[in-house]
């Protein structure tokens, strides 16, 4: 009858050296190729350093001139721009603008690769359901497995600071791209693509100017899934030693410090919106040619 | 009947049990225990929950926490009852208060022998360089430790944000003067990144300065070496300056790290709740420095959770924990084993 109250458990010594079998594997392969994979990544961590730097030391009228003028480009939207800068003002007359730039640097790094990255993957599922069935499960798992339970072996081959914090950004955050990019082209009219066979066109030519520009809507809801993911990630990177504006949450959360949370809560919340409405503006724009917004 | 009548009879029904439960737990009663989130406390409270429960009678849930977190909570709110591990240092002045106002009391001044907090180095690092037995040696070498984002300048780990040694650290940072010296803080965000820093550092051979404290299964693992770190600063240094956050105190000046002080901190509730004997059993609980390093490298080792070590603490050192119960509490226990 125990067989039934109680579920039959692996014996107990043959799952403990099964644990130490698969630490003692991974230690010896971080001591072997950790040093390699250190300095693979080392000139986007020179990067990283380079661009927080500029951020950080250029005079701020300069930083928020230059945000103004990427919001005023992205979106033409006056309304838009002034937020932009009203918001970056309050925000460093709060106290926060180091980390402000820490962060804005940290996470327009890993967007840009989320996207970079995550487009390709998602045309390429689009093409193949065999694909799709392989990149679908490693998706799921990108998504609902706890950080920390990547960032352990990560840590151990990479350190802690900006690298191993951008790819538990990037982790966490390319998904929604690749899913939606996939999904906006699988649902791509399908008389609209016979048409364009039916004019000759090359399979990359469909994709270049039938499939993608149809399902741009799709898309950019992925891009836009992205950037609020990935902004969600800050806090999780102060953990692992992100400066920016994660670390005084982290200290908020310790101490019981409410407005201190509050404030640079709100502060990415900002950053979020702002980075959200110019991309969304600037997909409408160049969509403006199919008579629809949104 | 109606609907409201079966409603508050069904409510009345509902109360009258639950009361009569709660009055079938006397004896000792509801206690609440602090499950900090380092293996040695955890230990210390699971190790606590089973002593209480199966020696005394008490019902005891464990509520997880951190040394600020749950200070403030039972400060603020008289809960948890106990506080295992709490290292006075961070909050000595309210703790004080709250002592003298009866609200809380440090029954146990002592419950872990052996303890230290300090600054550390690899003993690969030592073996390299031998002349590195001290701070002030380590702090002339910059070079020898340079920080993963900018191998400028040396890098000096600290604590996650939150931890009361953060602030210590920070304050140490200029009362060493070590910016001038040519070294720069790594913020090592979470308890994780700090022992991640130091795992990585020593597995892969290569060197590593910043702060920890014993006992901790990190330490005894890679057998790490603590720096001599000079003369005590004086106690108003240490107190009204080095605790403090930087804006709080801009002039600290470079000391020694203050004789650890880790306390149980109770409640007054649960001096009322578990009576003299519990308050006797957390007197007299003190553990042996060996004993609880050898218990953290067993969790180490064997990746035990707290709660199975807190088995296996009981089953093997029989000899120490049956001095702080009394006769009838240790068989009851050493039954339930």
């Amino acid at each position: 009858m125990e067989f039934f109250t109680k579920i039959p458990v692996m014996e107990g010594t043959a799952l403990r050296d099964l644990k130490k079998g698969i630490d003692l594997s991974f230690r010896n392969f971080s001591r072997t190729y950790g040093e390699a994979i250190e300095g693979f990544f080392d000139p986007l961590l020179y990067f990283l350093i380079w661009l927080e730097k500029i951020l950080v030391s250029t005079p701020w009228p300069i930083v928020i001139g230059i945000f103004g003028l990427l919001a005023w480009l992205g979106s033409r939207s006056v309304k838009l721009v002034i937020g932009t800068v009203a918001s970056f003002l309050i925000i460093g007359y709060f106290g926060m603008w180091k980390d402000c730039m820490a962060t804005v640097a940290i996470i327009s790094v890993a967007t840009l690769v989320c996207i970079v990255v995550g487009i390709p993957i998602g045309v390429l599922m689009s093409k193949s359901n065999r694909v799709e069935k392989t990149i679908l499960p490693v998706l799921d798992m990108m998504q609902t497995i706890p950080s920390f339970v990547y960032l352990i072996p990560i840590i151990m081959l990479l350190g802690i600071g900006k690298v191993p914090g951008l790819i538990a950004v990037c982790i966490y955050a390319l998904p929604p791209v690749v899913r939606l990019t996939n999904l906006g082209i699988r649902e791509v009219d399908k008389e609209a693509l016979e048409a364009s066979e039916a004019f000759g066109a090359t399979p990359m030519q469909k994709l270049r100017s039938v499939q993608i520009p149809l399902s741009l809507p799709t898309i950019f809801a992925g891009i836009n899934q992205t950037i609020m993911m990935a902004l969600a990630m800050v806090v999780i990177a102060s953990m692992i030693g992100v400066r920016g504006l994660g670390v005084p949450i982290l200290q908020a959360i310790s101490n019981q410090y409410l407005a201190l949370g509050l404030m640079n809560g709100l502060a990415i919340v900002a950053l979020a919106i702002i980075f959200d409405r110019v991309t969304q503006e600037y997909g409408n724009r160049i969509q403006k040619h199919r008579g629809q917004k949104k | 009947m109606t609907k409201i009548k079966k409603i508050l009879l069904s409510a009345i029904a509902v109360l009258t049990f639950t009361a009569f439960s709660s009055v079938a737990n006397a004896g000792c009663g509801k206690i609440t225990i602090a499950n900090m989130n380092w293996a040695s406390a955890g230990l210390m409270a699971e190790v606590d929950k089973v002593i209480l429960e199966k020696g005394y009678g008490c019902n005891v849930e464990l509520i997880p926490g951190a040394t600020m977190p749950s200070f403030t909570s039972m400060n603020e709110k008289g809960e948890p009852d106990i506080l295992p591990e709490f290292w006075a240092n961070a909050a000595l002045d309210a703790l004080t208060k709250a002592v003298g106002e009866g609200r809380m009391h440090s029954i146990n001044k002592a419950p872990i022998l052996g303890l230290g907090e300090g600054w550390w180095i690899p003993p690969s690092t030592l073996k390299k360089h031998p002349e590195l037995t001290t701070a002030a040696a380590v702090l002339a070498r910059p070079d020898l430790f340079p920080h993963p984002e900018d191998s400028s300048k040396g890098g000096f780990h600290i604590c996650p944000p939150g931890w009361a040694c953060e602030l210590i650290n920070k304050q140490m940072f200029n009362g060493w003067g070590m910016a001038a010296k040519g070294w720069k803080i790594v913020e090592t965000g979470s308890a994780a990144g700090l022992d991640g820093s130091m795992a990585k550092a020593v597995e892969r051979g290569e060197n590593w300065f910043g702060y920890y404290w014993s006992p901790t299964s990190l330490i005894g693992k890679y057998k790490m070496v603590g720096l001599d770190m000079g003369k005590w600063g004086g106690d108003d240094n240490w107190h009204k300056c080095l605790v403090k956050a930087e804006q709080d105190c801009a002039t600290p000046k470079q000391s020694s790290w203050i004789k650890s002080e880790v306390y149980t901190v109770t409640t007054d509730n649960y001096k009322k709740t578990a009576g003299k004997d519990g308050m006797n059993y957390l007197k007299k609980r003190v553990y042996p420095g060996e004993v609880m390093n050898g218990m953290l490298v067993y969790m180490a080792d064997n990746q035990a959770a707290p709660a199975d070590a807190a088995i296996e603490f009981l089953k093997k050192h029989e000899n120490v924990w049956t001095k702080w119960v009394s006769g009838g509490a240790a068989k009851k226990i050493k039954a339930s084993l």
